[in-house]
């Protein structure tokens, strides 16, 4: 019973994610006009298998896409080629670079609600994050590699920190709604790119759509020896950032009065911690995270700045925060989930022309399921917990 | 807004600490308001002798022209008065003084003369600007209305993007269904009554499901806002993707076109502006006239307002507040729904993906910076049309500034409001506070 | 109309809040329900109103038994209240506030009749001699205006019961007295009134039958014709408990802690604290009695630095800390155990350890260079758990999971974990069993035994009797008395907390 026990926490988003599938799937059916074409013309027994038939398909072209054909590792070990392998490793090298923005928006999002704020303007800090790092990137063009790179990936985190500081500054001052403000911010930071990609220092030379010059000069080196896979050392930075996180918040003071402040303000106050001090940091943190994130992106896996950047992974953030309880490692663990997700709708999307959007339903979805725990018990029958660990960000944020 | 004193007690000096601070914050915002003025005046000395047109309709059949040459230094100067003029009554009236209102005597004269400052050698047609400004504002209107319901009702409600989004894609479909199942003939009839029902009807569903999840699961309302535009972003797109992109025929609903008002639209100058727009402009007005009688003239907004402000004292006298929040969820999610429709039905002829791009945010901005009033956030959706208006016809005439400044101007405005930089608005005490039922 | 509450009975989770309680009023008549905190007055008067539903008993009006399923129907039977937190709209002018959930309206769309309603209210107000704008805003209102408009909204609904609680506790004494004037105008028009309170006098002088409530019974019926205040006294205050305190002579040294005319506002911008002035001394307790809303949570807040103080000065140890920060205070050697531990005192979602050192963790040896010595936080969290006796599976445990005795423990495990010169304990004791009381109190009594001076604020009038070498009264916002320990009987404080000096 006692390791049993010990998943009883990981009930929850395990259903979670179980049921917003099931719900993507009836989705699916319902949308399968030939299909439907099928049932209309009488026969309803022709339809179910047709339909289920290709949810299976998609649900099977998803994992197969998000981490590998078995078929292709027998190949590859018996080969042994490193062209061989990087067939076979391809799809999870995939998932690993559509995770790691996700990781480090999602520390981003995870640690404003551990502090009691709502930061709901990661896109804003992501895209400002890669625009401050393609700019510095382009500036020192000439330099050392790795001096233009380092340079680069600190612009990012001070671009997204500033951007951060804002919305954290005007709610310690004058207590402006952090939601407001950081979804007004996003749009401004959107604006500020697109303002940016038409200046002739962003743009190549005779271009003229909103896409940069290509900064693959100072690319972030790929992290496996094998040809063509885009998994670069950003993943494993990523990796490292959530350990500092988490050693951040667990073992500093100024992490303890965050989560001091983001789990009961009034008694943070008691306890003589600044309540404004901790918004502003904490808004600063989480920005500089999410700054980090859009570096990365930009320098690490698409090498060029432009309006799309950003694939929501500012909201995204938020259900992955969710679903790893605002820790960083369930973060990492959700992160990686929600890459499978978006690499495995890409093969998806090849296979069986069913759209990626899907997943983005699926994800929001699992927010939802998520957020109202009593409804996924309810749902499944299970017995209501008796104490609330961590902190859900429900409590106290919304204040 | 900012003059309202403390809660007066035996011991309590007469003049409050914040009525000082106002008075103070009063005359300073003077003296910035008079130092414009004297901006706009050197901006003058400059531009007296180039020349700008500005033309307007007197009618649109006829093509008839009335036409304004001027110069940006001329406008510069009119602006210069308003502004000095306005500054100084500030300063010496102080904080008696409510500078919302007086934003609206100077602030459009800087507007006139920055954009003939860029329309230089130019001729604009300002009958068009207008009428468009006023199309352009009727979903950010409708959203904000959305909102500003859920507010009043002490919810929160940051879906209306969502909720815009999904009424968009319905009303397409709805409309197309319509048009192949009765035919061309009653189809193009039914299709616009159909299409913005089927808009209004998702939307609703969608209010009902929030608040269904914040009342029934408290589940934090910010979270189930996001959920919201957030499913609804991947959910039109699937479709789009799936469906309509292959089916163009789920996709092609009957448009709505504007009306001419008979009589009306031919009166000079005015008619083009007001009265040759679609049904939906027509709606937004009344919307705002109902809206504003119901929400502050009957006993539905006396209830809605209370238990926004203070449910539990609504409570207390019989009133069934999570009832009241439901319907208001309900209400607004129908009001966003059907602003999706238009943009489905009338500006694109068609659903296209993540259409409403932003749309429900500047709603959103409208309604803080309408003051949670219909008729300041009908107001506020104006100005914000009359960006998207400006900015098409400055990149029309070649004007080569980014329409980026422009539009940002929405959602800067709103941070600086809701920071209070220039005066705080105060929305209903209670939105997005959970509230148990005794 | 007559009300008739009989053997209302109301349990609570560990609390039965109303045994048995019968009350009766007439027709015209005044009752007056005196009571301490946690007498059970507020439980009864929301059954009253239909928020709570009793779990036995019967209500009664005219004899006939109703049942109150919520407000709507409460109102409909007649019967008003008149809430010690008002129940307004800050936003509403005067007519709306009466008319909610009453509204007079026309038409189809049901357009609220401002001007029907607002005939009304001005009628009434005449009526009544309840003098008030109707056009004005809640929000710009005097506290005592804004009562005369709860009065109006019960009027208005056409009650022939009117509940009002505690409604001087806002008023200045000459609102109070215009209240009275009110309330006998009303009764001569035959409308019957509950009136609830802790103040002796107040009854005394309004009331025409006096119900006494104690501890969630009845704990006797009297007359003010046959009654006087110390009878009074001891019926509210009774003498059922006694607390066992050993505790040697004190030997008071030099003033640690000085309040000299204090004045605070609540969080509501009112004068909470109007002119207080004590001192505690090195080596003493000074234990403060009244009740509930009498100005000691704002004194506490002002002396620990969570609340400024408006004007006034409050020193320890010779400090100034009238607009001190909570760190500063504490630096200067306080210890404070809040009234409300779970708001303010503990982390529910961290771990005992945490909370351990919530007010101490940027110190050593708990962090060095803003980096936990976690080594040092769990030995330290363990000597405390093992010192002070908490019942706790381990320092890695919530403490939300923690009985209430072992969180008050482990606060007072926290605070006395620093050198202290000044112990502040709201209600150190409320809600606990009588082992955990006992323990904290000796532990309260090692503090001054060592030399810390202590100031210790309860509503258990027997903690308060047990504990101080030095009893201070607050009343209305001032210290209005200080008995030393053999002067301080029960009648002489329980005078002094209803408001007889």
């Amino acid at each position: 019973m006692s390791s049993l026990a010990r998943l009883r926490p990981l009930a929850i988003p395990a259903l979670a994610v179980l049921s917003a599938f099931i719900v993507g799937s009836v989705f699916l059916i319902f949308t399968d006009i030939p299909a439907l074409q099928v049932l209309f013309a009488g026969r309803p027994v022709d339809f179910l298998t047709t339909a289920f038939g290709n949810v299976v398909h998609a649900y099977v072209a998803l994992l197969t896409g998000a981490f590998g054909d078995p078929p292709r590792f027998a190949e590859a070990i018996q080969q042994g080629t490193p062209q061989a392998w990087a067939t076979a490793v391809r799809p999870l090298s995939e998932t690993l670079v559509a995770a790691t923005p996700l990781i480090f928006t999602g520390l981003a999002i995870a640690v404003s609600f551990r502090s009691g704020v709502f930061n709901i303007g990661g896109d804003g800090q992501f895209v400002l994050g890669a625009l401050g790092a393609t700019a510095t990137a382009l500036l020192l063009r000439g330099f050392p590699a790795p001096i233009t790179l380092l340079a680069s990936l600190v612009a990012g985190i001070v671009f997204g920190a500033a951007w951060g500081f804002i919305p954290g500054f005007l709610k310690a001052r004058t207590g402006a709604h952090e939601v407001i403000t950081t979804i007004m911010l996003n749009y401004v930071a959107l604006q500020i790119v697109q303002l940016a990609l038409r200046t002739d220092f962003m743009r190549p030379p005779k271009g003229s759509e909103p896409i940069s010059q290509v900064i693959d000069f100072v690319r972030v080196p790929a992290l496996l020896p094998l040809p063509g896979l885009r998994l670069h050392w950003g993943f494993v930075v990523a990796l490292i950032v959530a350990a500092m996180v988490s050693y951040f918040l667990f073992r500093t003071t100024k992490g303890f009065e965050l989560r001091s402040a983001g789990l009961n303000l009034t008694a943070a106050r008691y306890a003589g911690m600044s309540a404004g001090g901790s918004i502003i940091l904490a808004m600063v943190v989480s920005g500089a995270l999410a700054g980090l994130g859009g570096a990365f992106q930009v320098l690490g896996t698409v090498t060029q700045m432009s309006n799309d950047i950003d694939a929501g992974y500012g909201w995204t953030a938020i259900a992955l925060s969710l679903l790893g309880g605002n820790r960083p490692s369930g973060v990492i663990i959700a992160a990686i989930l929600f890459g499978a997700l978006n690499n495995g709708g890409h093969e998806m999307q090849i296979e069986t022309a069913i759209p990626l959007d899907l997943l983005v339903f699926i994800q929001a979805l699992v927010i939802m399921f998520v957020a109202a725990p009593d409804l996924v018990r309810q749902i499944y029958r299970l017995r209501p917990k008796s104490a609330e660990p961590g902190a859900p960000a429900s409590e106290g944020a919304a204040a | 807004m900012t003059a309202t004193a403390a809660p007066v007690n035996g011991l309590v000096p007469a003049v409050s600490e914040a009525a000082r601070r106002a008075q103070r914050s009063a005359r300073i915002r003077g003296i910035v308001i008079a130092a414009l003025g004297l901006i706009a005046f050197g901006l003058a000395s400059g531009s007296m002798t180039t020349d700008v047109t500005f033309k307007f309709w007197l009618q649109q059949q006829g093509k008839a022209f009335a036409q304004v040459d001027t110069s940006p230094g001329e406008l510069w100067i009119l602006a210069g008065i308003a502004t000095g003029v306005t500054g100084i009554w500030q300063l010496w009236r102080g904080a008696a003084v409510r500078w919302r209102l007086w934003l609206v005597l100077w602030l459009p004269f800087w507007v006139i003369a920055i954009m003939g400052h860029l329309l230089v050698g130019q001729t604009a047609v300002l009958t068009n600007l207008f009428s468009s400004s006023l199309e352009y504002a009727f979903p950010i209107s409708m959203g904000a209305f959305a909102a500003m319901i859920c507010e009043r009702s002490g919810m929160f409600d940051i879906a209306v993007e969502g909720q815009m989004l999904v009424g968009a894609c319905a009303a397409s479909i709805a409309g197309s269904m319509a048009l192949q199942w009765l035919g061309p003939d009653a189809g193009t009839i039914a299709g616009p009554i159909v299409g913005p029902t089927v808009a209004a009807l998702s939307g609703m569903a969608i209010g009902l499901l929030m608040a269904w999840l914040a009342i029934r699961y408290h589940v934090d309302q910010i979270i189930s806002g996001t959920v919201v535009n957030f499913g609804a972003l991947g959910l039109t797109n699937f479709m789009y993707l799936r469906v309509l992109q292959t089916y163009t025929d789920y996709n092609t609903p009957p448009t709505i076109e504007k009306i001419q008002i008979p009589l009306l639209a031919d009166v000079p100058v005015l008619g083009p502006i007001f009265f040759q727009g679609t049904p939906y402009m027509y709606i937004g007005w009344i919307v705002m006239v109902v809206l504003t009688y119901f929400i502050f003239r009957t006993r539905w907004g006396l209830r809605l307002r209370a238990s926004g402000e203070y449910p539990q004292a609504a409570a207390t006298v019989g009133i069934n507040v999570i009832a009241i929040r439901y319907r208001a969820m309900l209400l607004a999610g129908a009001i966003a729904g059907f602003a999706g429709s238009y943009l489905s039905l009338h500006s694109a002829g068609s659903f296209q993906m993540n259409m409403s791009a932003g749309k429900g945010w500047i709603a959103i901005a409208a309604m803080i910076f309408g003051a949670w009033n219909p008729i300041g956030a009908f107001g506020a959706a104006l100005v914000f049309g009359f960006a998207d208006a400006a900015q098409q016809l400055l990149s029309i005439t070649g004007v080569d500034i980014p329409p980026q400044f422009l539009a940002s101007v929405p959602y800067i405005m709103t941070v600086i409001v809701v920071a209070g930089v220039v005066g705080r608005v105060r929305g209903p005490a209670m939105a997005g506070q959970p509230y148990e039922q005794g | 109309m007559r009300l008739e509450l009989r053997e209302i009975t109301k349990q609570f989770p560990g609390v039965l809040a109303n045994d048995r309680i019968s009350i009766a009023a007439d027709r015209g008549k005044v009752l007056g329900l005196l009571g301490e905190n946690g007498a059970g007055k507020t439980t009864l008067m929301n059954i009253l109103s239909g928020l709570y539903r009793p779990d036995s008993g019967e209500i009664l009006i005219d004899g006939t038994p109703r049942v109150f399923n919520d407000p709507a129907e409460a109102i409909s039977a007649g019967i008003g209240m008149v809430h010690q937190h008002f129940m307004l709209v800050p936003v509403f002018d005067v007519v709306q506030s009466v008319a909610l959930g009453a509204e007079p309206v026309t038409g189809a769309v049901r357009t609220f009749d401002r001007t029907t309603a607002r005939a009304r209210v001005v009628e009434l107000s005449t009526q009544y001699g309840l003098d008030v704008d109707p056009d004005a805003k809640i929000e710009n209102l005097p506290v005592g205006v804004r009562q005369r408009v709860e009065i109006l909204k019960a009027l208005y609904r056409k009650s022939d019961i009117l509940v009002l609680d505690e409604p001087s506790a806002v008023l200045t004494p000459g609102e109070t007295e215009e209240l009275f004037t009110i309330i006998r105008g009303l009764a001569a028009s035959g409308t019957t009134i509950i009136f609830i309170t802790h103040k002796l006098n107040e009854v005394l002088e309004v009331a025409d039958t006096i119900t006494v409530l104690r501890r969630g019974r009845v704990a006797g019926t009297v007359l003010p014709s046959e009654t006087n205040r110390e009878e009074l006294a001891n019926l509210m205050v009774g003498r059922d408990v006694e607390l066992t305190v050993t505790r040697g002579k004190a030997h008071p040294g030099e003033a640690v802690l000085e309040i000299k005319d204090v004045f605070v506002r609540n969080d509501r911008d009112e004068m909470a604290v109007r002119g207080a002035n004590l001192e505690v001394h090195a080596g003493e307790i000074v234990a403060i009695a009244g009740v509930q809303g009498n100005g000691q949570t704002e004194l506490v807040e002002a002396i620990t630095g969570l609340r400024r103080v408006d004007s006034g000065h409050i020193r320890i140890a010779g400090a100034t800390v009238d607009q001190a920060k909570p760190r500063k205070v504490s630096d200067l050697g306080v210890a404070h155990i809040p009234e409300d531990r779970m708001r303010d005192g503990l982390v529910k979602a961290m771990t005992v350890a945490e909370n351990y050192i919530l007010d101490s963790y940027h110190r050593e040896p708990y962090s060095r260079g803003g980096r936990f010595d976690r080594t040092s936080i769990a030995r330290e969290a363990q000597r405390g758990v093992d010192e002070f006796d908490i019942r706790t599976p381990s320092i890695e445990t919530h403490v939300g999971n923690l009985s209430g005795g072992n969180q008050q423990k482990m606060i007072v495990a926290r605070e006395f974990s620093r050198p202290v010169k000044l112990v502040v304990a709201a209600q150190p004791t409320r809600g606990l069993d009588v082992g955990s009381i006992e323990y904290i109190h000796k532990r309260i009594i090692e503090q001054r035994d060592a030399g810390a001076a202590i100031l210790i604020v309860s509503t258990e009038l027997d903690e308060v009797l047990a504990l101080g070498d030095r009893v201070a009264v607050m009343f209305s916002g001032r210290i209005v008395g200080v008995l030393p320990s053999e002067q301080a009987t029960k009648e002489a404080v329980g005078m002094l907390m209803g408001g007889v000096h």
